[in-house]
């Protein structure tokens, strides 16, 4: 992660949008989308429901609804080839018959949020897990059946050689989430996306979930994105923070760039917004008002009518992205050199400060 | 806390337990002996993994179950078993709840105003339309609505309203105790802050009594004055939300504080959360009895493990 030339660009998403047909108009949900994830990184895209967190990794995997189109944009994906040569090829002008039989589960596999509706009922678990493999890779039955128990000993799961004939409703909410990461790892691919993978569970299975994830990242070192609406989730796993607003990336950087030095007002809010242990204050801080429809066209900047910064051109100009280092850029006006000086708020400058003092030095030395 | 521990208290739980008959073999035991003490214009919280019974005690409560033993003490009168009209009108009026999915408690078939004014017209609160309609106006307004919502359907709002909605809902009651089944645990989390401050007002100027259900822990401190937590139907640890957070004695309590994942990316990625398996532990919440400690906190245990777990190191957070 330091070392920025051993860096490999996995999946680079390119000047993305993508607008759905409803019977009250066209939504513009996805409105130009620049990102980029690198081998064995972690890649978390925050924002609100509707911020266009889950469409945005429903293109790259090729799975978007009926009624969507892609306006323009590219999503390029770097692989191993059978053949050992790197290929690099635009997922969004493949046809969907070769995305499905070379891409889906095979070199890029996603983990939904509801393990009970994505996982067949019918079927046991055993055979969904083997079912990527006998499919993709034309594995042999008895070779399937051995790599789905050490896949789901992988996952934590006990007795896995019992569980293999289990039903999903035989299992409890984080054991069924075990089940779909394991199915999910089945074909050894390059890229996991995980869509709210514990959005669903208890804190204490979230926590477990997880940490597993992280250790077959260091194992395997497939690269991961996370979508996610919880913070404390996105500090405990992201190298790299994208913050999504109305369909547009506002803010995107190194998680310590995000959480210690956050330089759009949407970020502010939402990093005030999350009560944290230490909260005295009797009020917690909200951002007014709800995000914008996207219905309708949105002049200017999308989160100035609920910004209390804004500026007068925010309701006039798209801001651009204004880079601050090498890896953090943000869409605001006010890093503009003509904008005012505007500083966080305090209550999120303070936490910050105590946040920064809570990494004691052995955390420090552990870390490096 | 202490002119709260002198009042009477608004509604006190003593020994509730929930059976639910699955087979002519199998009883699950949603609830298993859970006492605790809400005091008027206090919020207490319930946490817990799902499956441990903080939603049962809360319908049970409502009287949405039937409660198997024990008893439910509201304002002095016992609504836990078989209700004269009395003691049902006094459940349905003083008594509300809030619900988790706010797009599934409303009727998509009704107006706003016709969902918000049921409980009136069910308990004939008002004296003609004029009445009926001022009043869901006012209520509507209290929740950050406007009185022209009065004419809209349900799906024509954002979950953030909805939720609004059914707290208008709830509040025109004038309810002494509200029930908020994980309320905002399905919406977003700058819609979570809105509402949630929202409710914070609401009890400071109506002086209702919330039992504030949910599983996200930085969410309930913030909005709680006690916490119980509950685990597998027991009722492990309660306290005041400083005792819970500052000086958790229950591993059970203790591996739930640690679970919650910090905003702050530096000591996130080492911290390792404390774990905590009922059945490797080897502790018995039968055997338990509720242990006394300072002020109103109170540990389920018996005396050979408190002594234990009083012995093991603070919980660095």
């Amino acid at each position: 992660m330091e070392n920025n030339d051993t860096r490999k660009e996995v999946l680079t998403v390119k000047d993305l949008s993508i607008s759905f047909d409803t019977t009250s108009g066209t939504v513009r949900a996805i409105r130009g989308v620049n990102l980029t994830l690198c081998k064995g990184e972690t890649l978390a895209i925050v924002g609100e429901s509707g911020s266009g967190k889950s469409v945005t990794v429903k293109a790259v995997i090729g799975i978007l609804d009926k009624n969507g189109h892609v306006n323009s944009g590219s999503i390029a994906f770097t692989y191993q080839h059978a053949n050992g040569e790197t290929v690099t090829t635009d997922l969004l002008s493949m046809p969907k018959k070769t995305m499905r039989r070379h891409i889906n589960g095979k070199r890029i596999a996603m983990i939904f949020q509801d393990p009970m509706t994505s996982l067949d009922p019918t079927m046991t678990i055993g055979a969904q897990i083997m079912e990527g493999m006998r499919w993709h890779y034309k594995t042999p039955k008895a070779e399937a059946y051995r790599r789905a128990i050490e896949l789901l000993e992988l996952a934590g799961i006990e007795d896995a050689e019992k569980r293999m004939k289990n039903y999903p409703h035989q299992l409890s909410g984080g054991m069924r989430q075990r089940v779909v990461i394991a199915s999910a790892l089945a074909c050894d691919p390059e890229i996991l996306i995980c869509d709210e993978p514990t959005t669903a569970l208890d804190v204490t299975i979230q926590a477990k979930i997880l940490e597993l994830i992280r250790i077959i990242q260091k194992n395997t070192g497939i690269s991961v994105i996370y979508i996610t609406h919880d913070l404390g989730v996105v500090a405990k796993v992201a190298d790299y923070v994208a913050v999504m607003y109305a369909g547009k990336i506002v803010e995107k950087g190194t998680a310590d760039e995000i959480f210690f030095d956050p330089r759009h007002p949407y970020t502010w809010g939402l990093l005030s917004a999350m009560p944290d242990l230490d909260t005295a204050d009797s009020r917690l801080y909200t951002i007014p008002g709800t995000p914008p429809n996207l219905l309708n066209p949105v002049p200017g900047d999308a989160f100035s009518p609920r910004n209390r910064y804004a500026l007068k051109i925010d309701d006039r100009a798209e801001p651009p992205m204004f880079r601050i280092s090498a890896t953090h850029y943000a869409a605001t006006w006010l890093l503009d050199e003509r904008a005012p000086k505007v500083e966080m708020p305090e209550e999120l400058k303070a936490r910050i400060v105590r946040m920064q003092e809570a990494w004691t030095p052995k955390q420090k030395e552990a870390a490096e | 806390m202490e002119t709260k521990k002198e009042a009477e208290p608004l509604l006190e739980i003593k020994g509730l337990k929930q059976y639910f008959k699955i087979s002519r073999g199998y009883t699950v035991r949603a609830v298993d002996g859970v006492s605790f003490r809400i005091y008027p214009g206090e919020t207490y919280g319930l946490v817990g993994e799902s499956g441990s019974g903080k939603s049962t005690i809360g319908r049970s409560v409502i009287r949405l179950y039937t409660p198997t033993e024990g008893q439910i003490k509201f304002h002095g009168a016992d609504i836990s078993g078989s209700l004269d009209s009395k003691a049902s009108s006094l459940l349905h009026t003083e008594i509300q709840m809030i619900f988790q999915d706010p797009m599934a408690c409303l009727n998509p078939r009704k107006r706003v105003q016709d969902i918000i004014a049921q409980g009136l017209d069910i308990h004939h609160l008002y004296k003609d339309r004029a009445e009926r309609s001022q009043k869901v106006a006012e209520m509507l307004e209290k929740v950050g609505l406007a009185p022209e919502h009065a004419e809209r359907y349900p799906h024509q709002f954002s979950g953030g309203q909805r939720q609004r909605v059914g707290i208008a809902r709830a509040l025109i009651m004038q309810p002494k105790l509200i029930i908020a089944d994980e309320c905002v645990s399905a919406l977003d989390v700058s819609i979570q802050a809105q509402v949630v401050n929202l409710m914070k007002d609401l009890q400071q100027e109506t002086g209702c009594a919330y039992l504030f259900i949910a599983h996200d822990l930085s969410m309930v401190k913030y909005i709680s004055d006690r916490i119980g937590v509950l685990h597998l139907g027991h009722l492990v640890e309660t306290g005041t939300t400083e005792e819970i957070f500052q000086h958790p004695v229950h591993p059970y309590t203790r591996s739930l504080l640690s679970a919650i994942p910090h905003p702050n990316p530096r000591t996130e990625r080492t911290r390792a959360a404390e774990e905590y398996d009922y059945k490797s532990a080897g502790v018995n919440y039968h055997a338990g009895t509720e242990h006394f400690l300072e002020g109103t906190h109170t540990v389920l245990a018996t005396d050979e493990e408190l002594r234990r777990w009083l012995a093991s190191p603070p919980l660095s957070l």
